[in-house]
């Protein structure tokens, strides 16, 4: 059955990438490779620089890849294995590559210029504001869910801390070697992916027992000190190596999944309103966005897209390998999750002596990963593993594949974390502008470089602290793909606009997206957070009150865009 | 047919090849990116040190700067277009610090 999935879901992406992508390509953005994009037009050797799509695509890729595909498909599976692959295929092909690919391209016609800034000059000056705004509030919430996640996994397993830990000493000397040493490059990447074979080992022999909120307070040291070490010395060796797990584990993944011919124990569909969030039964429709979201489309892509991958595209064919290819490979790997936690998460589960079978499994499953320690992405490593070992791959030691998919999701959502300290230094400094003038004290002591840091860091690893995970996750989700429903609504005022041409393939799924992600938002915020104050106050207030921000926000930016889109674009803003 | 087929998979073996080796030189590539995004950074600093009075910050001594000018023209530009672009930095950051999900 698992193999059957991978190859029916290999073969949709290409027949939908050529049938569907090379539509958009052609009738609504019209990529022309006699304009010259602003890498060649604008090239400067700095920042425009034309890349081969190949290279490109790599970078784009690493760039987008994250620990969420991982973590919502595991989640999703709640409502069947058919529902959450439906979403990731659907929201893939239709909504998440559409986005990805329009973001890119209003890009490149806009010299290079993001999103935001295609937005401001289509929709409003408040509408660019916006983002700072939601990119903000995001960040607690990355920071609440991915601790949260990060917190669970280093209890469930302690091997992955050990072996995350000997890994950014690996990173640590790999950097040493890079930079000071100047070895060949290939030698030093052999010797850094030795010692990150030696890190897993070492990981599994030597396993760090540590409470929870210990481990929180090492994230919230370990966010705010990141940023402070130079990026040669931790950071960039550390993401090199990181690149190699995932490529590695992709490539370990897929094979294990188009070899492995098992059958689904978990069922192909259990109600539309299984219990997913706090507890609650959760609506197929509107909730599945907020839990499946970087695998299926995520706002941050369209920011990443437009910030540096349009400044590098060498032709405009290109951008479609590049946009919607490459969501499309992020996609790909969600099915691997799917069909790895189908395949294999109700034996582990029963295993682990919980009473779960097909038939409860939408009211037991979360509940039942969590009593048993594999929730989230245990349930990803402890799935992936079962799956690796029942193949021709066999030969790899089971713990150590299953401490490999630990690390997989670790490093990125470590990565993640780190990302937020200077991100928010910079949305501080933008959100908190009008007070420069006001009053410059408290706008020098928001933008200051540590408390900038810590604010993000200290309310986020509070929420993972104390908050509940089915809560915190959709609350990320919900911002994530507010962003993303901006950014394609601001694609479809691109194509409306500026290039004239019917924008049908870009509208439905942008109005479609928006009116989804607004009841879930309402939703979540009214039918799971409000009641959960009851049992978790301030957590949850603080919870409630960043999705009510998040809703006036969406509602601010729909009045705007309802009331200019039959206006002209302004002059002379684009290329 | 049998002529095709060898093309064809020929054809897919070096797309493969000319991918994987893409997604390798990407790799390569960012081992350095940030080091190489702070050493721009520390370009900016520098031609803002020696044409700051552009924007209001003392300059050096004039022979320095005329002297140093015609070495700076592909920085002027640079400096130009990023100054045009400063309100702009959100998605580039987000770009090259990897910050998604």
């Amino acid at each position: 059955m698992s193999s059957i999935i991978v190859v029916v879901g290999i073969v949709v992406y290409i027949a939908l990438y050529f049938l569907y992508g090379k539509r958009l390509e052609t009738n609504v953005v019209k990529a022309n490779n006699d304009i010259e994009t602003p890498a060649s037009r604008l090239y400067d050797g700095v920042d425009y620089v034309p890349a081969k799509t190949p290279v490109l695509f790599g970078h784009h890729f690493a760039s987008v890849a994250g620990a969420a595909p991982i973590i919502g498909p595991v989640i999703a599976m709640a409502w069947g294995w058919l529902p959450a692959l439906a979403w990731i295929w659907f929201g893939n092909i239709f909504v998440g590559a559409v986005h990805d690919y329009l973001a890119i391209m209003a890009s490149v016609r806009y010299d290079g210029k993001s999103i935001q800034f295609v937005a401001s000059d289509l929709i409003t000056k408040r509408t660019g504001k916006l983002f700072y705004w939601l990119v903000f509030l995001i960040l607690v919430l990355i920071v609440g869910a991915f601790g949260a996640v990060l917190g669970n996994m280093f209890v469930g397993d302690p091997s992955v801390p050990s072996s995350y830990l000997l890994m950014l000493v690996a990173g640590l000397i790999l950097g040493v070697l890079i930079y000071r040493v100047k070895m060949n490059f290939t030698l030093a990447t052999i010797i850094g992916v030795v010692m990150l074979i030696a890190a897993i080992f070492g990981g599994i022999a030597m396993p760090i027992t540590a409470p929870k909120s210990v481990w929180f307070a090492i994230m919230f040291f370990y966010i705010i000190i990141a940023a402070a070490i130079p990026v040669n010395v931790l950071l960039q060796p550390r993401d090199y190596l990181n690149s190699w797990l995932l490529y590695v584990g992709l490539a370990i993944g897929a094979l294990a999944a188009l070899s492995s011919g098992v059958q689904f124990s978990a069922p192909a569909f259990t109600s539309f309103a299984p219990i997913v969030s706090g507890g609650k039964p959760s609506p197929f429709w509107p909730v599945i966005p907020l839990i499946v979201a970087c695998g299926s489309l995520s706002g941050f892509h369209s920011l990443v897209g437009s910030g540096t991958t349009s400044k590098q595209l060498d032709k405009e064919s290109s951008g479609l390998t590049i946009g919607y290819g490459g969501m499309l490979f992020e996609g790909f790997l969600s099915t691997i999750v799917v069909v790895a936690v189908a395949g294999y998460g109700l034996g582990l589960l029963v295993n682990a002596g919980q009473d779960i079978s097909a038939a409860n499994w939408g009211q037991q499953y979360l509940a039942a990963s969590g009593a048993a320690g594999i929730s989230g992405a245990g349930m990803f490593t402890a799935a992936y593993a079962e799956m690796v070992a029942s193949t021709w791959l066999r030969f790899l030691p089971g713990a150590f594949v299953k401490t490999i998919a630990g690390m997989w999701v670790a490093s990125f959502a470590m990565t993640t974390l780190d990302t937020t300290n200077r991100l928010a230094r910079y949305t501080l400094a933008e959100i908190a502008l009008p007070l420069k003038d006001k009053s410059e004290g408290a706008y020098n002591f928001l933008t200051n470089r540590w408390i900038a840091s810590a604010i993000p860091a200290a309310l986020g690893i509070y929420l993972a602290w104390s908050g509940t995970f089915s809560i915190l996750w959709p609350s990320f989700g919900a911002g994530n793909q507010l962003i993303a429903s901006i950014a394609l609504l601001t694609g479809t005022a691109w194509v409306a606009k500026r290039l004239k041409t019917k924008a049908t393939m870009a509208l439905i799924p942008a109005y479609l997206l928006w009116i989804t992600v607004t009841a879930a938002i309402l939703w979540h915020m009214f039918v799971v957070v409000l009641p959960a104050i009851q049992s978790n106050a301030v957590t949850n207030t603080v919870v409630f009150i960043i999705e009510a921000v998040m809703f006036i926000l969406n509602v601010v930016f729909i009045i705007d865009f309802v009331k200019t889109r039959n206006e002209p674009a302004p002059e002379a803003s684009e290329a | 047919m049998s002529e095709h087929q060898p093309n064809f998979l020929i054809r897919l073996w070096r797309s493969l090849r000319a991918f994987l080796r893409g997604i390798d030189q990407a790799q390569r590539e960012r081992v350095v990116a940030l080091t190489a995004y702070e050493a721009r950074e520390l370009e900016n600093m520098f031609v803002l040190m020696l044409l700051g009075s552009f924007a209001g910050m003392p300059s050096p001594p004039s022979f320095l700067a005329v002297e140093l000018l015609p070495h700076l023209e592909h920085e002027i530009r640079v400096l130009n277009r990023r100054a045009e672009s400063s309100t702009d930095a959100l998605a580039e950051i987000m770009g090259t610090i990897d910050a998604d999900a």
